[in-house]
């Protein structure tokens, strides 16, 4: 195959980790290549964000957190780092070779380093109806305001997270009627969780938005606290949801829009498929890449920073960016990076509300495996709650085996949105710990890459 | 009911297609057997393998046993039951598409007809585009074989398994053999989970079984393992009634009743015997993908929603091993070198007739084990 050209840095996402990133290793003078599947950078966080900066006055209900990040656009845009955008990263290589799909065709590009930097997705949450025409989760609701601004007014919003209550008050800043909101947050902190709140303090900033936003939501929705046992109901569409609120009543809204979410976790579908090793977090509930401090994997000159390597949030995935940007630049020219503890204490500082967070918001386990038989566990095969549980009583030890039995997880999405509930369930059935059950394999390709693209790559074998 | 051979203590090394069907068979000729598989049932190349049902194209040497496994897949459900609805006959056919082609394929079907061979016949090209109307360029004619087809693997080889434990053999999942000794008359053969003891051992260890051999004390055989790759995309309406390849390329090409493509044939990436795994490395699928698109030109658009590999072990010559092995009570089959799985149900009958010293219904002589002493 003729080799693609050649990069100092490649790095797949462009969001805050890998924008800043982008900019320091090109001013320590590498080679950087920055390739991403939105049509503009920004990732997540800061969807759109050029684009929206020119008609700031239209979209002022983004906020503040949002506009920040405009800095870092304007500078990497100013920054000598390459940007492809709309370019699908389907494979890695531990050679570093990066191969992608870009106009149509599939091609490759060569790196001395690779930075990983794919962000969070949200915690799939499989609940009874939750697959249904009209419900859809809080982060699409976001990426439809930043991108078109547009939303659907009256919707019901149901769930927790810091991106939950930061949603839903743009959606109330941008003047959409919100008719309802179920927090299923617990509302009583534990003893464990006052002390976790400690180190938050160091970051009043965050603690205070997060009580400016709640407030809000409670002026103007309804809004209910401690819910539980939700349920949405509709037969072809979404028409309601129903759950046990604080008071221990069912109650009944109806719903033609709702909006739901759990919180995110890291994007893992690339590190997975490079086959670095990962280990399982406990305390968020997911799988986070195992790295060093600098965010090197366990593939040398691989490495992983951004909410991709644990959630931590905007401004810390700035610092992970940069951190790495770093050490890569120190490698490719033969110095060492001094001061660890230093930037151990930076990243500690970072995140110190991320522990209070986590716990404040740890996805009870009705949202992490449906209460009812009937719900949707796998989507893309159609397998309910009871399909998967009747698999995995004849004896099965892990998901991997499970798709020999009952297909789930051998989708499109690659269980992307069924893994951590079937290793859940494997694990309440069995008892083995979690990390010990473990993940569905991924393999590549991790993004859409069609028969005619992978074909055009023999082509310029023949013509080479 | 009487039992004419003794009833004699088996354990069968692997849980794929061979040994399970061996199991199979021994059981229910009344032996007692344990099968150990160190990860589960059809974890490997029989769990993960294109399905593939063919005898088109095999070596002469390995027709005989591949007709042979074809009169127990016809009848396959007095064996496996409800399993057995896992396979799909239709016909294969393997075209050519351009005058080499056309070539090579005439003269392997004239080749074969000398042999005493007349299961693959050959098409025009107009007959095959009445066979399948949605070929997209004109073909230079093609070799057929009625009846062959493709089947869904991990649910057979469960089948196999399944049936193995009905007739009253013992499964052992998640259990490594480290290593085999005499004992005796038998063997003791060690295990990451205890001692079993044996008369006769089956080694089905797959890309694994050479290394079991050695262990065993055997002379070293010269088995390398590699990792075939295959490709699925997503669903599509039917257009491909057929298993297809293409003369003179090692393309397979599928359509699943899912209507999903699954494109592989002969394309290797890397086995890791000690990670147990095999890797991907999709860019070398796209000669594969490119004949595909040339068959059809509608696959271009379908979206390829997985890629994986699975480990195997290869021979020098591409044939397997399956026979006695130097030392007493112990017996072979490995080393299929990618085209085992069809051939599955009669090597499990052929290891239960060497297990039993029974005449085996085809002659197992190109597949001794002993071949590669005096090359060496
Ligand atoms: C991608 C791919 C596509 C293929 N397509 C086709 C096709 O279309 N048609 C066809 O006919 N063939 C095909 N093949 C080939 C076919 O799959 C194999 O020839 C066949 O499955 C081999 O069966 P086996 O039982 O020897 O090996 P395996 O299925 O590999 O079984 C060996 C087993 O032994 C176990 N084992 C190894 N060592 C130990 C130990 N020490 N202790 C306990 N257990 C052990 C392993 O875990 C493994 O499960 C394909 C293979 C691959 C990989």
């Amino acid at each position: 195959m003729t080799a693609g050209s050649h990069y100092d840095l490649v790095i797949i996402g462009a969001g805050p980790a890998g924008m800043a990133a982008g900019i320091e290793a090109s001013r320590g003078g590498l080679r950087v290549l920055i390739l991403d599947d939105q049509p503009a950078p920004g990732g997540q966080v800061y969807r759109h964000i050029s684009q929206n900066a020119v008609r700031r006055e239209a979209v002022p209900y983004l906020g503040g957190d949002y506009w920040s990040g405009q800095a870092l656009a304007d500078a990497f845009a100013a920054s000598s780092a390459e940007l492809w955008s709309e370019s699908r990263v389907w494979q890695i290589t531990g050679d570093r070779q990066v191969f992608l799909s870009r106009h149509g065709a599939a091609q490759s590009v060569s790196a001395g380093a690779i930075l990983i930097a794919t962000g969070a997705m949200e915690r799939p949450m499989p609940v009874r109806g939750w697959t249904l025409p009209g419900v859809m989760s809080v982060g699409a609701a976001q990426t439809m305001l930043k991108t078109a601004g547009s939303g659907a007014d009256g919707a019901v919003f149901a769930g927790s997270g810091p991106l939950f209550y930061l949603t839903i008050w743009q959606y109330l800043q941008a003047g959409f009627a919100v008719r309802a909101v179920i927090d299923t947050a617990p509302a009583k902190m534990t003893l464990a969780q006052y002390w976790l709140a400690l180190p938050a303090l160091l970051q009043p900033g965050l603690l205070l938005k997060g009580l400016r936003w709640r407030a809000a939501i409670r002026r103007k929705t309804d809004y209910f606290v401690q819910a539980t046992s939700v349920a949405i109901t509709g037969e072809e569409q979404v028409t309601g949801l129903s759950f046990t609120d604080a008071g221990g009543k069912r109650q009944t809204i109806p719903a033609e829009h709702l909006f739901i979410h759990q919180g995110v976790v890291p994007n893992v579908s690339l590190t997975m498929a490079s086959d670095l090793a990962h280990r399982w977090c406990s305390r968020q509930l997911c799988w986070h890449p195992r790295t060093d401090l600098f965010g090197e994997s366990s593939v040398a000159g691989i490495f992983v920073a951004g909410d991709g390597m644990g959630i931590a949030g905007a401004a810390a995935a700035v610092s992970s960016g940069r951190l790495a940007a770093r050490r890569i630049i120190a490698r490719a020219r033969g110095i060492a990076l001094p001061m660890a503890p230093v930037w151990r204490l930076l990243k500690w500082r970072q995140a110190a509300i991320r522990p209070f967070l986590d716990s404040l918001f740890r996805p009870p386990d009705e949202w992490r495996v449906p209460q009812d038989d009937k719900a949707i566990v796998c989507r893309c095969e159609a397998l309910t709650k009871a399909d998967v549980a009747a698999a995995i009583a004849l004896g099965v030890s892990g998901p991997n085996q499970l798709k020999g039995y009952c297909r789930a997880g051998m989708g499109r999405c690659q269980g992307r949105m069924c893994s951590l509930t079937i290793q859940k369930m494997i694990h309440d059935h069995g008892g083995q710990p979690e990390d010990k059950v473990g993940h569905l394999r991924i393999r590549p390709p991790i993004r859409p890459l069609t028969v005619g693209e992978l074909a055009a790559l023999a082509n310029d074998d023949a013509n080479a | 009911m009487t039992m004419p051979t003794p009833r004699e203590r088996i354990i069968v090394i692997g849980g794929g297609i061979q040994g399970c069907a061996a199991a199979c068979f021994l059981a229910k000729r009344g032996q007692q057997v344990t099968l150990i598989e160190k990860d589960h049932i059809g974890r490997h190349a029989s769990g993960v393998n294109a399905g593939g049902v063919r005898r088109l194209g095999r070596d002469p040497c390995e027709i005989p046993l591949s007709l042979a496994a074809m009169d127990i897949w016809t009848s396959l459900d007095d064996e496996i039951g409800g399993h057995a609805d896992a396979f799909h006959p239709c016909f294969y056919l393997k075209v050519a598409l351009d005058e080499a082609g056309h070539a090579l394929g005439l003269a392997r079907v004239d080749s074969l007809r000398q042999a005493g061979f007349r299961h693959e016949v050959w098409l025009e090209d107009s007959d095959i585009r009445s066979r399948l109307p949605h070929l997209s360029g004109r073909t230079f004619g093609g070799i057929l074989v009625e009846g062959d087809g493709w089947a869904v693997p991990w649910r057979i080889v469960q089948g196999f398994a399944r049936a193995a434990v009905r007739h009253g053999a013992t499964l052992v999942e998640d259990c490594r053999v480290l290593d085999l000794k005499r004992d005796g008359e038998g063997w003791q053969v060690n295990s990451s989970k205890g001692t079993f003891a044996a008369d006769q051992v089956v080694n089905c260890a797959g890309a694994w079984a050479a290394a079991l051999a050695r262990r065993a004390g055997e002379p070293a055989l010269p088995l390398s393992p590699h990792a075939p790759m295959l490709a699925v995309t997503d669903r599509r309406p039917p257009i491909l009634p057929a298993v297809m390849g293409v003369l003179g390329h090692t393309l397979s090409l599928k359509q699943l009743d899912t209507g999903q493509f699954v494109i592989g044939g002969g394309v290797r990436a890397r086995a890791d015997l000690d990670k147990n795994r095999g890797e991907v490395a999709i860019p070398e699928l796209a000669s594969s993908m490119r004949l595909a698109t040339t068959l059809f030109a509608d696959i271009a658009s379908t979206q390829i929603i997985r890629c994986w590999s699975g480990i195997e072990g290869y021979m020098p010559d591409n044939l397997p091993v399956i026979g006695r092995g130097r030392q007493p009570g112990l017996v072979h089959g490995f080393g299929f070198s990618a085209h085992g799985f069809q051939l599955g149900p009669a090597v499990g009958e052929a290891l239960a007739d060497l297990v039993m010293g029974r005449q085996p219904r085809v002659s197992l002589e190109a597949f001794d084990p002993r071949r590669f002493e005096s090359a060496a």
